[in-house]
């Protein structure tokens, strides 16, 4: 694992003091080789320059480059390079006579290596996802107990990790109290706001701005595709679930329908990536009016090709369609196909006081059964979005601090011996 | 086609022709008497039908039964007119009968002209581009007590920054509130790992570069979130007195445009060439590794400039790129930087200031400045995302022009 590596000690080849060669080849690249025997590692000249971590170049306490890029050269060369063995780093004297030390255990972290930089966007930056079919949610979807998540780092860890993974994973035996979605944000770092706050209730109410404040069926969709940015990840906390036989919960992979979709109809595939869609909404929320407008496909695209979004809403999705005609009806019959995909698909089932379901907003759809909403038989349901971009630090700090753990047990297991 | 001519008028209710099936097929047209004939596919009509049944007025919103099996080959099988209530009939092959008033329509015509104005007047207005040499043009004040009372000022700001990526707004009182009402008139803060609110002073030790003395060379801010907060505002409660802590600000898509036109293959490894954003530290209790993969300037799917990323001190040591492509970035990032500084304008806020700036497409920074105890600089900052500033500039706009959509 590249945390490991990135954290281990390697005490043994600090002690042994390991031999390094270097060499400059190319007359501006570096190449080490940590020991004799091992594969040589390059190093682009400009690339070192440019992370010279001595105190001028690099602000120890911020971790930041601090180098004077307004006069920085990118013709630098390497002119002299000297390995300290004791030290186990690489020593280079430049072109402009500066001098740069790098720990070899830093160099090898950045290693310029294929399989090494796979390894280290995987393992730490984000992991892959995994894609499910409706018919895998029991293999796939992960419980854990919300208090071991709120006492215990490592439980904290599976669960995002789950999350990042899969896009799903259910929390159970939370208190029933209205606190829960916010403690459970805090844990991981901040509530994401939007347009209608910071948690949100969903219940049944006559009148309601929003669709999903009806007791209708709520049919697949993801929540506020009328954001450039997004909420990431629903944090929905059950706290009393209607007796009547509906208010079941709906999920489907929306990766996995486009996965569907891009192997049997490139042709739907392609309109669905490429045609911008109008998605909005228009209301206000204590007062406050908005206007929320935001265009993109169906299936979002990064330029590599890997999805990076999913939008889908019936009933957010504007009336104005900014499109040229003859896009319009291959279109809806592309998106027709994508939605039937889907709810043929989805998996149903019915959340208990206590669970809090958590998914990832911008991949997954979800949707709710109808439910007859009296007093007798209410729902009550409270709300909250977290970003990617907070998780992904989360997990990564995570990562870190436990594998810095273990290895602190594992330094004091060889200390006693 | 629109058959009947104007004597018909007096029946009110016009029959049309059955949708064309010549070069757009079941496209139906809609006579206009003061314009040009409209245009709408019939699948779209059927989708956006106005009826209780389909659409539900309370949340504006289309109902979702007929999504649940969506019947693509529907048609048309009778449309009419009433040119008198300039409304439009149409009878389905389903059985279903909507009807569509003329200024619902006319605001949704599918004509290549109807959609750029929707674009460009609603949707987000075209930004225009500006090199410092030219700033004093784009230069543009507003009174803080006036957006705070005035909803035309409000918009006129919006709108400003919307088009020309910056303004000024002066005379804010030099309160540490100033930021908070300023948001909460557009919408509300973007909340980042440093909270809500940040204050820029020296601070030695510091875990942010840009907490100390030291020149901060032009950037983006939090290059290392996917979610890159959209509008910085900094309000100057105190300004150095010594000559440096001057303001600097570039207009990147500027610098982007011209790097397209005379270094093409530089403006190819900038759009191309992922670098990794780092941000590694704690602020208060949260301890934080921000990581976002992008590179420095990022294209939408028309090859239109949306984000520029830069800053110095962010940018990892990690670079998960092959060695060749390596050279052939630095090389372009030089280009990058050393024009955006030739195209930079300088000035220094005084005390009461907030410049405003969309933090998307402008890269900004500062000269470093002695700081000592009678020569103290203290900015105040906070965000606000364009999804925020967008949506309150269109509720503003249909608050000033009756009739919009």
């Amino acid at each position: 694992m590249w945390v490991q590596r990135l954290l281990g000690r390697s005490l043994g080849e600090l002690r042994l003091g390991r031999q390094i060669s270097a060499r400059i080849v190319n007359e501006s690249n570096i190449e080490v080789q940590p020991a004799s025997g091992d594969k040589p590692l390059t190093f682009p000249g400009v690339w070192l320059r440019d992370n010279c971590q001595c105190d001028d170049c690099f602000h120890g306490s911020s971790k930041s480059r601090k180098l004077d890029w307004d006069r920085f050269d990118t013709r630098i060369r390497p002119v002299d390079l000297q390995a300290d063995e004791l030290a186990q780093e690489v020593v280079v004297r430049w072109s402009d006579a500066h001098e740069s030390r790098f720990p070899l255990k830093w160099l090898r972290d950045r290693s310029f290596e294929e399989r090494r930089q796979a390894e280290y966007l995987r393992d730490f930056y984000r992991p892959p996802t995994r894609h499910w079919s409706g018919a895998e949610f029991q293999e796939i979807a992960r419980h854990f107990s919300y208090d071991e998540v709120m006492a215990k780092d490592s439980v904290l860890m599976h669960w995002l990790q789950a999350l990042a993974v899969h896009g799903v994973a259910l929390l159970r035996g939370a208190p029933l109290d209205e606190g829960v979605v916010r403690r459970l944000a805090e844990r991981v770092g901040f509530i994401r706001r939007t347009t209608y706050g910071e948690e949100f209730v969903v219940q049944a109410k006559p009148g309601a701005q929003n669709f999903a404040y009806l007791s209708l069926p709520l049919p697949l969709h993801t929540d506020l595709p009328y954001y450039e940015y997004k909420p990431s990840v629903n944090i929905l906390h059950c706290v009393v679930q209607t007796e009547s036989p509906g208010g079941s919960n709906m999920l489907v992979d929306g990766f996995h329908i486009a996965d569907i979709l891009r192997r049997d109809h490139p042709e739907d595939f392609d309109r669905l990536c490429r045609v911008l869609v109008d998605w909005n909404d228009i209301g206000s929320e204590d007062g406050r009016e908005f206007h929320n407008i935001w265009r993109a496909p169906v299936i979002c695209l990064d330029s590599a090709g890997r999805y990076t979004r999913v939008n889908h809403s019936v009933p957010q999705r504007d009336s104005h369609f900014n499109v040229p005609l003859e896009e319009v009806l291959p279109w809806y019959e592309s998106y027709a196909r994508f939605v039937r995909l889907a709810i043929a698909d989805s998996h149903a089932f019915k959340t208990q006081p206590g669970d809090v379901l958590t998914f990832n907003n911008i991949r997954l759809l979800h949707g709710r059964a109808g439910y007859d909403d009296s007093e007798e038989s209410p729902r009550y349901i409270v709300g909250a979005y977290l970003d990617w971009d907070i998780i992904y630090s989360r997990l990564r700090v995570l990562k870190k601090k436990l594998h810095s753990d273990s290895d602190a047990d594992a330094d004091s297991e060889l200390g006693s011996q | 086609m629109f058959q009947a001519d104007r004597r018909d008028l007096a029946c009110h209710l016009i029959r049309l022709d059955s949708p064309k099936e010549l070069d757009h097929p079941r496209v139906v047209q809609v006579p206009d008497p003061d314009r040009q004939d409209m245009q709408f596919p019939d699948i779209w009509l059927r989708d956006n039908c106005r009826c209780k049944e389909c659409y539900l007025p309370q949340t504006l919103s289309r109902l979702p039964q007929l999504w649940n099996n969506l019947d693509t080959s529907v048609r048309v099988l009778r449309q009419s007119v009433d040119v008198e209530q300039q409304v439009l009939y149409i009878e389905w092959s389903d059985g279903h009968a909507s009807q569509y008033p003329y200024n619902w329509l006319r605001e949704r015509d599918f004509s290549a002209a109807n959609r750029q104005r929707y674009l460009s007047e609603f949707y987000r207005p075209e930004q225009k581009l500006w090199s410092g040499q030219n700033f004093e043009e784009v230069r543009r004040v507003f009174y803080f007590q006036e957006l705070i009372t005035s909803d035309s000022a409000l918009l006129q700001w919006l709108q400003h920054l919307a088009v020309y990526g910056v303004a000024l707004v002066k005379e804010a009182p030099l309160e540490m509130d100033v930021l908070r009402r300023l948001s909460n008139r557009v919408g509300f803060m973007r909340r980042t790992t440093y909270g809500e609110e940040f204050s820029v002073r020296a601070q030695p030790g510091a875990s942010n570069y840009a907490y100390l003395a030291a020149p901060l060379p032009l950037h983006t801010d939090m290059p290392y979130f996917e979610y890159l907060p959209g509008v910085t505002l900094l309000h100057t409660l105190e300004q150095s007195a010594s000559p440096g802590g001057v303001n600097l600000l570039a207009d990147a898509f500027y610098v982007a445009e011209m790097m397209r036109e005379r270094h093409p293959n530089q403006f190819r490894a900038l759009c191309q060439t992922p670098v990794d954003w780092a941000d590694i530290g704690s602020d208060g209790d949260l301890q934080f590794h921000n990581i976002w993969q992008a590179p420095v300037i990022n294209l939408d799917a028309e090859g239109r400039c949306v984000r520029i990323n830069h800053s110095i001190p962010q940018r990892d040591s990690h670079f998960s790129v092959p060695m060749e492509q390596v050279r052939p970035w630095y090389e372009a990032m030089a280009t990058f930087v050393g024009l955006a500084q030739e195209h930079s304008c300088r000035f220094k806020t005084t005390p009461g200031d907030v410049l405003t700036f969309d933090n998307l497409r402008l890269v900004h920074g500062r000269t470093g400045y002695d700081d000592t105890d009678r020569n103290v600089r203290h900015i105040l900052g906070a965000f606000v995302d364009w999804d925020i500033v967008y949506s309150r500039l269109r509720v503003l706009r249909n608050a000033t022009a009756p009739g919009a959509p």
